[in-house]
């Protein structure tokens, strides 16, 4: 009982916005339902079976994205529950506003990645563009919970305005990693590009490898073994999968305060184990 | 009933239903993860003037403990939910906050009761919440790093009050056919036995003639009263003790009065035991029963 599988039968002319395709949407939909729906694609409407081959079983739990391209956007936009599994590349906004399940996308992502989640786990397992874990250009908040895991390297902005939840990227990051964020964690076991955690108000910004420069606005305050990261580390060895990568995760580190120019209660944690 | 020469009383425990969590409290090693419990857990005995009784129920291994570090598990038991938050949130802020290197985490799934979710205002501001596995924890600055301790502890049902009485020769002989019966009990889970050393002297009766007490000596088993009151007492018991059990369900309970009983059993008339009893009310005022022939059946 692996779902419907939907097959990308060629490229479409425009951007296809996906999130009608949800687990949750096609809960008790017939195989002719599901070619029935329609899919906005710039100012027209294109029916699933323009689009799609679709196969697989009646059991609506989990969905399977094949010869999946960037041109698909917004896959598992304000999914509730389920699994998505997306073969190939997705366009932006995988995830946006998403509330419970799982998205694997086991090619890249395009920006906006989990923007506004609040729950549930996102997997890219390439890469992924700019504004992960963001917020929508105009929202107060990005992502609200849940985790996103990026097997590859993150945009810049990663976790811009984000407000709860977790951000793992396995490799590197671009500028402005966690700017403005106002709680959660973000860690990134590869290198992060210029001012991370600028305007970081509180949260965690953890770094395996030291920035080019660590913003004059974050002040030291030295080695610590902190708790928390062991809890993480464990957490991460239950959830297993993507998550393993990050283990094991050291809890000693050194610790700066900042952002200062916002109040300084967030953190940026240099690891230690990886700083030598 | 006669088992290695002790008398068991055709008598049951009477207890009632309380509220209990479980902490589990960590610490850099087991020396200050005791200093911590042993301090939360002190001055717990009785309900009557405490406001709840405590214990610790076991050690955990660093394979046990959320942060994996050395850590004990520790039970709270009281008579009304209010009085369990209260007494949780005290006793945690009093005692495992300031005890070095510590945290405290959950220990039991029920009715959220708040554990670190009052005492993250000690941070001043500085505190940090961290949501891992949908649990949420409260990193509080503190002077040797940080204080970890979960936002919320679990609040279930419980059993408090299981009880019996060991009729000895003499004060040493009932004391040491009490501390067998610790060490036994200690290993079942679940339970506390919440008096110093988990034994009682003090068995008390219902009432007083001073109008401010609701509680007074339990004069029938008070040996040096023999021949002035109606005593439960025969020539040859010189001294009774009480062990008293609260448990997180009620075959808790009688896993630990069973534990008790046959270790002071195996005590046996040779070692001074002469009875094992049981305190009730007549049956009326607590739900739980436990009849002492029955549990050892």
């Amino acid at each position: 009982m692996t779902g419907p599988c939907l097959t990308l039968k060629r490229t479409p002319p425009q951007t296809i916005d996906a999130s009608a395709l949800t687990p949750d949407i096609l809960a008790g939909k017939s195989r002719e339902d599901i070619l029935r729906i329609e899919l906005l694609s710039g100012n027209r409407r294109l029916r699933v079976a323009d689009l799609f081959d679709v196969s697989g079983d009646d059991a609506h739990s989990s969905l399977t994205i094949r010869a999946s391209m960037d041109r698909l956007a917004c896959v598992g936009a304000r999914m509730q529950s389920g699994a998505i599994t997306v073969e190939g590349d997705c366009g932006p906004y995988v995830g946006l506003g998403m509330r419970g399940g799982k998205i694997v996308v086991q090619g890249a992502a395009a920006a906006f990645v989990g923007c506004g989640m609040r729950g549930g786990t996102i997997e890219v397992r390439g890469n992924a563009g700019d504004f992960v874990g963001g917020a929508l250009p105009g929202d107060k908040q990005g992502m609200r919970g849940g985790s996103i895991v990026i097997g590859g390297n993150a945009g810049d902005r990663v976790g811009d305005h984000m407000r709860r939840g977790m951000i793992l990227i396995a490799g590197d990051a671009g500028a402005h990693c966690g700017s403005r964020m106002l709680a959660g964690t973000i860690i990134v076991s590869g290198r992060v590009g210029h001012s991370p955690g600028f305007g970081l108000k509180r949260g965690t910004l953890l770094l395996a490898h030291p920035p080019a420069q660590v913003p004059a606005t974050f002040q030291d305050a030295g080695e610590h073994e902190l708790l928390f990261l062991t809890l993480l580390s464990k957490h991460f060895e239950r959830e297993g999968g993507a998550f393993k990568a990050f283990v094991p995760l050291s809890n000693r580190v050194r610790r700066y305060c900042g952002d200062l120019a916002t109040g300084g209660k967030g953190e940026m944690l240099l690891g230690l184990s990886t700083n030598t | 009933m006669i088992l290695n020469g002790v008398a068991i009383d055709a008598t049951f425990a009477e207890a009632f239903g309380m509220r209990a969590t479980r902490i589990l409290v960590t610490a850099l090693n087991l020396k200050w993860a005791y200093e911590a419990a042993r301090t939360m857990t002190g001055f717990a005995t009785s309900v009557i003037g405490c406001g709840c009784e405590a214990g610790i129920e076991r050690e955990l291994t660093p394979d046990e403990t959320p942060d994996g570090r050395p850590g004990l598990a520790v039970l709270l038991f009281a008579v009304s939910s209010k009085e369990l938050a209260k007494q949780v949130e005290r006793r945690v802020g009093q005692c495992v906050l300031t005890s070095p290197t510590s945290a405290a985490f959950s220990g039991i799934d029920g009715e959220p009761v708040a554990l670190g979710r009052n005492l993250r205002f000690f941070g001043d501001g500085y505190q940090m919440s961290k949501v891992i596995g949908g649990r949420r924890y409260w990193r509080v600055p503190v002077m040797d790093g940080e204080f970890l301790c979960e936002e919320t502890t679990g609040m279930v049902r419980a059993v408090g009050g299981g009880n019996f009485l060991v009729l000895a020769t003499g004060p040493a002989e009932a004391l040491a056919a009490c501390e067998a019966a610790i060490d036994a009990m200690s290993k079942v889970r679940g339970a506390i036995m919440p008096f110093p050393g988990g034994i009682v002297r003090s068995g008390s009766k219902v009432g007083s003639k001073y109008k401010a007490l609701g509680a007074s000596t339990n004069d029938a088993y008070c040996p040096t009263l023999r021949g002035a009151v109606d005593t439960a007492l025969s020539p040859d018991v010189g001294a009774v003790l009480e062990i008293v059990i609260d448990g997180l369900t009620e075959t808790d309970v009688r896993n630990a009065m069973r534990a008790g009983v046959k270790a002071v059993c195996d005590v046996g008339a040779a070692g001074g035991v002469r009875r094992v009893s049981a305190g009730n009310y007549g049956g009326k005022l607590g739900p739980f029963h436990f009849h002492l022939r029955e549990i050892l059946a």
